[in-house]
């Protein structure tokens, strides 16, 4: 009963307007500022430019000329321009000069294609429908010594699939800006609540109510474990109304199981709890708090928290795995988007896992201290 | 009946003897003053008393039971008034003393009860819902007080609950202390005003240097300084005294001046008023009057610890 008291005393904390502002507003408004700031780098539509290739055929095999004839027909249907180069044409140096996508040479020995390092995507583009070509016309070869019928239709393309086909890499949905902000904005305030929790019991000792608590019938660990919850409860009221606001009045995507979204962000409350309230006990002071703010700043940037880090390479990706953030965005991400629960699962346990340690030590030290 | 029993007591921070085999006892129905200097172990003792602290060696019996196997009795039966303000700024008085008594088991309508009855008591029974962050230091030590006894104490420990408030306050405290204590309940006051404990206390320990020098009412320990008289003369001017002559007067110990107060602690076997008198009249020092009394507790301490309470 008393740790329920001592829980419901620490919710009161909400009254508090400051906290308030800061708890629940301030989230709201930076994903809102962010999320429609940034909306452009998020749009997953891509403007492909012209394609506009040049070619120089100097092959002596009349086969060979004439399907290219043939596929450069094609190509004009299909957007992608070859241009036949005359004689004395530095191809590749018109490449250099971003006149043209790509530089292809065609003789006898095979097909020789030079990209455009100024326009990759267009460059790649070609590069495939090169290969394509290249592919099929050593297939037509190999099957025209027994049938040249055949052979025939399969450069023209009627015995097998077309030179480009149309494939998605990605999930048929992506975050956009203010879906991806609402999840980076919540768990790094979240994060946020270790800040207070480092105050949690140091609070009570520097108010000296700490005395006042010890003296009543109230064990240390019922006092802990009151006030952990208190402020655990605290922080998933308001982070239950942090995404809903989001979800309704943003219209951020939270994904189809909002159960377990907010599973993985209670875990994280427990994180940030046990984080603040953790070096509380290790460190003395106002070193506490200082070093969890390092802590939160570092794990806001290297988490993802003011941009994404997925495509992260090298030492920044090592050390972004090791922000508690990464897990949580991550975790969050590929829930959300991939129906991943493994991702889920595995953010929750870490979460866990490093709270388990964290309030061990807290515990640990606070039994041999006199006192909270 | 003891309510509270101390044996042999100590504590120890490292090599360093915060209290030094303590004994004493404090019965039923007393408001037993715990006088000591700053650092002679009076606050560490009673935060063990209260269990705040744990006991280096030696026993505290809280109405008849140890408190190191009976430690949720003796909780539930001390109330404590610390020297330093025990409350929640951002929560009513009402809601600071309903949650610290909730903590004592009271629940519903009785709890509801004595909240109102302790709010009362201390005078800010109009205060409910008001905050502390917007009282003057007096009425946040009466809310101090009430958060402690609403659950209704058997034993009640107050550490220095008059520090620097205004003389009004300190006059509700105190009453309010023998109030309580008129009502049945025993307590222990710690102050650094030696007038309030003489005025209030019914036995007194002294304690210096983590030991009991001296306990026994006020008769018992101004008994132990029988040697001694002070003499208090007022002057129209205590410009022109020299104070090393009066020293030197056969039996003087000791020679303040307070305003226009010549404040003077000598052997009491030693007629030497008349000396002292001649010496103020060679100095050309007008008298007005002349008091002799017996030695005050501020004397008392003075003598057995060397240093004043307030040092």
């Amino acid at each position: 009963m008393n740790i329920f008291r001592i829980a419901l005393k620490e919710i009161r904390v909400i009254r508090d307007p400051k906290m308030l502002l800061f708890l629940l507003v301030s989230p709201l408004l930076i994903m809102l500022i962010l999320g429609t700031a940034t909306t452009n780098a998020f749009n997953g539509s891509l403007t492909v430019g012209e394609i506009n290739v040049l070619y120089k055929n100097t092959s002596t095999s009349s086969e060979l000329s004439k399907y290219w004839d043939d596929f450069t027909g094609q190509m004009r249907q299909a957007g992608i321009h070859l241009e036949g180069a005359i004689d004395n044409t530095d191809g590749k140096l018109k490449v250099k000069n971003n006149l043209y996508t790509g530089y292809v040479e065609i003789t006898d020995s095979g097909l020789m294609y030079y990209a455009n390092s100024q326009s990759l995507i267009e460059s790649d583009i070609a590069q495939s429908v090169f290969t394509a070509f290249t592919d099929r016309y050593r297939l037509a070869a190999e099957v025209s010594e027994t049938d040249s019928k055949q052979a025939d239709a399969i450069m023209a393309g009627y015995g097998g699939a077309g030179y480009v086909v149309e494939e998605s890499l990605n999930a048929a949905r992506k975050p956009g800006a203010m879906d991806y902000f609402a999840i980076a904005m919540t768990t790094m305030f979240i994060l946020y609540s270790a800040m207070t929790a480092a105050d949690l019991i140091d609070g009570e000792r520097k108010r000296k109510t700490a005395v006042r608590l010890l003296a009543a019938p109230v064990t240390k660990m019922e006092i802990f474990i009151g006030k952990i919850a208190g402020l655990v409860m605290v922080n998933a009221i308001l982070i239950f109304v942090v995404v809903l606001t989001s979800k309704y009045m943003f219209n951020a995507y939270w994904g189809e199981n909002l159960g377990l979204v907010f599973l993985v962000l209670i875990t994280e409350i427990l994180f940030a709890v046990s984080l603040g309230l953790g070096f509380s006990y290790v460190l003395k002071g106002n070193a506490a708090g200082t070093v969890v703010m390092i802590i939160i700043q570092l794990a806001a940037f290297l988490g993802g928290s003011y941009y994404p880090v997925e495509d992260a390479t090298g030492i920044l990706a090592t050390i972004a795995s090791l922000s508690p953030l990464q897990w949580s965005n991550a975790a969050l991400l590929e829930m959300i988007y991939a129906d991943s629960f493994t991702a889920a699962a595995n953010a929750m346990l870490l979460n866990i896992g490093f709270s388990v340690v964290l309030l061990g030590i807290a515990i640990t030290m606070m039994r041999r201290r006199e006192g909270l | 009946m003891n309510v509270l029993e101390v044996k042999q007591l100590t504590k120890k921070f490292g090599d360093f003897i915060a209290v030094d085999n303590i004994t004493m006892s404090v019965k039923e129905g007393e408001i037993f003053g715990f006088l000591g200097a700053n650092g002679a172990g009076k606050s560490t003792a009673i935060n063990m008393i209260a269990s705040l602290l744990r006991v280096t060696k030696g026993e505290i019996e809280v109405l008849g039971k140890n408190i190191a196997k009976h430690g949720k009795f003796a909780k539930m039966n001390i109330g404590i008034v610390p020297q330093e303000m025990a409350i929640y700024e951002d929560m009513t008085t009402y809601e600071n003393v309903y949650f610290f008594a909730g903590l004592y088991g009271l629940r519903g309508a009785e709890l509801k009860e004595r909240v109102i009855e302790a709010l009362a008591f201390v005078g800010l029974g109009d205060k409910h819902k008001s905050y502390p962050k917007n009282f003057s230091g007096g009425m946040k030590r009466r809310l101090n007080i009430a958060c402690a006894i609403a659950h209704r104490p058997k034993l009640l420990i107050m550490d220095e609950p008059t520090v620097g408030i205004d003389p009004q306050s300190r006059n509700y405290i105190l009453g309010s202390v023998k109030k309580l204590n008129e009502m049945g309940c025993t307590i222990i006051y710690t102050s650094h005003y030696m007038e309030e404990v003489e005025e209030i206390c019914t036995r007194i320990a002294i304690i210096d240097h983590g030991k009991i020098i001296a306990e026994g009412t006020k008769g018992q320990l101004k008994a132990i300084i029988t040697n001694q008289k002070n003499i208090g003369i007022e002057v129209r001017s205590a410009e022109n005294l020299d104070r090393s002559k009066l020293a030197g007067i056969a039996g003087v110990n000791q020679v303040k001046v307070e305003d226009r107060i010549i404040k003077i602690t000598s052997d009491s076997e030693i007629n030497n008023l008349n000396r002292i008198i001649q010496q103020l009249m060679a100095d050309d020092i007008e008298i007005r009057s002349v008091e002799e009394h017996e030695p005050s507790l501020e004397t008392v301490f003075l003598t057995l610890t060397g240093r004043s309470l307030r040092d």
